[in-house]
């Protein structure tokens, strides 16, 4: 059974829509939701939510339909938008005291670890807290009401190397636990550390959604001198961009034999250099 | 619903809005248009909604296990009971003005029976104004204040207007209790009802407004 299964989300905007996002999230699996920005990754993940209407589209968590179990559903996951970016000057022990009435699954004792875990101080208030803290904190508590399915909008955005790193650890350990982790980001390095699946949003429409060792070696980059491009290579690159030393393009692994045949210097893709010629269709 | 009206009142609610209760102190004032002591208390809701889209309150209240609607009904609530408090509150110091040995308020309606009826039906229609706009679009705090505010002080004008100009209002409505009592306890009665029923259809229209709104 998968922990989350969408089929066909659709929803329009004036200038933009969600086209057919269809996926289904494996348990205990870390999978990253990647696209530039504006692609669409926070609108379908608040459409998963509710908290914007999808016009059409099935969405089912552990088994259910959101619109009929949305209570229960809520109880079982957590939902991080970056990292906690309300009520900025309350103290942390007032948040939790009010956040956990809500859960009858609360566990005081988790919760207590994952503070010391994460070193956070109650004390504080979520304003001075670090960036990679915020994202911290939302886990615990998200922990805590033993949530099985984290899903996280961006949760490495603007933090520093060594801040993100810590994080990926943190969640390679909930991953291990068995929890399922679907975070979204830009940041494609991230998930070349610790993702295990992906899905690829481009333009609202899912353009990948598999393993991301199947996906990275189902292309090579082929670079190229300056000058021409080769009549036979031209038909087999995807997303051609200039570089420092001439240009790039991506080629399906079926094809970098005649990449190189055609002058092409071919190296293994990595999910920035994918994403990055992608863009470029 | 217990557990959204406590998060309302420990994480939501502005710290002014204790403060404007004590606002119900007014009252004792000799003479004054003490509907205003109510329009504090539409103030103290404003303040608690523009607080919580800068807190994020609406983001960090849909993430709970809840559903829109439970939402909408726990900020009613408060809301209610900030304005029943409001009321009680004033209810000493109108006793205590009427006791006062001086003529009555000068520039308005005393602070009498008819005068709490009067001051529910305002408070309904401020209910109405201010949540028919608020959730529309939860980030246009300002908007509803501006149009609810509008409306309050239109009905303030014109109530005021009514006990110089109307001899039922002036002659029996704007006379110490327990003068005229059952026009006064008719009003009060009135007033309560309208209340009701204003914050009634502000809270089923506000529900499906918000039910529809994309956040």
């Amino acid at each position: 059974m998968s922990v989350l299964n969408v089929e066909g989300l659709c929803k329009r905007y004036p200038a933009f829509r969600l086209a057919d996002v269809s996926f289904s999230l494996g348990e205990g699996r870390i999978t990253g939701f990647i696209g530039r920005n504006g692609a669409g990754k926070t609108t379908t993940l608040k459409s998963l939510l509710n908290l914007v209407h999808p016009d059409s589209g099935k969405i089912e968590f552990f088994g259910e339909r959101f619109a009929e179990r949305e209570l229960d559903i809520k109880r079982r996951i957590g939902f991080v938008s970056g990292g906690v970016n309300y009520y900025p000057q309350k103290k942390l022990k007032l948040i939790t005291a009010v956040t956990s009435r809500f859960y009858s699954g609360w566990d005081e004792g988790a919760y207590r670890r994952y503070l010391e875990t994460f070193a956070l101080d109650e004390e504080k208030t979520p304003a001075a807290l670090s960036e990679g803290m915020k994202v911290k904190y939302a886990l615990a508590l998200a922990l805590s009401h033993g949530a099985e399915l984290l899903m996280l909008d961006e949760p490495t955005s603007g933090l520093d190397p060594v801040s993100r790193e810590d994080l990926l650890d943190v969640f390679l350990g909930l991953s291990g636990e068995g929890k399922t982790i679907l975070f979204s980001t830009h940041i494609t390095s991230d998930l070349d550390k610790c993702a295990d699946d992906i899905i690829y949003i481009k333009g609202g429409r899912i353009l990948a959604e598999e393993s991301l060792k199947g996906y990275l070696a189902s292309y090579k980059v082929a670079a190229f001198e300056p000058g021409p491009v080769p009549e036979r290579a031209a038909s087999l690159l995807i997303g051609c961009k200039s570089t420092k030393g001439g240009y790039s393009g991506l080629v399906k692994s079926s094809d970098a034999e005649k990449a190189l045949a055609a002058g092409a210097k071919v190296s293994d893709a990595d999910l920035d250099s994918v994403m990055v010629h992608m863009e470029k269709e | 619903m217990k557990n959204l009206l406590a998060k309302e009142f420990r994480l939501a609610m502005h710290p002014t809005a204790l403060l404007f209760l004590a606002l119900s102190a007014m009252l004792i004032i000799p003479n004054y248009p003490y509907y205003v002591t109510f329009f504090y208390t539409g103030l103290a809701v404003f303040f608690t909604c523009l607080g919580g889209r800068e807190n994020r309150d609406i983001y960090y209240s849909a993430m709970l296990p809840v559903r829109k609607v439970d939402i909408v009904r726990a900020r009613f609530a408060f809301v209610v009971i900030l304005e029943a408090a409001q009321l009680l509150l004033a209810v000493p110091f109108a006793l205590l003005r009427q006791s006062f040995p001086m003529p009555g308020n000068q520039v308005g309606m005393d602070a009498n029976l008819a005068f709490f009826g009067l001051s529910l039906l305002m408070l309904g229609l401020f209910n109405l104004s201010f949540f028919r706009v608020y959730y529309r679009d939860v980030n246009k705090v300002g908007k509803a204040f501006a149009v609810s505010s509008t409306v309050t002080w239109i009905y303030i004008v014109v109530a005021e207007a009514c006990d110089h100009a109307l001899p039922f209002f002036r002659d029996e409505l704007d006379t110490p209790d327990p003068a005229h009592l059952g026009a006064k306890l008719a009003v009060l009665g009135a007033g309560l009802l309208a209340f009701l029923a204003l914050t009634g259809l502000a809270y089923r229209r506000a529900a499906a407004d918000f039910e529809a709104l994309d956040l």
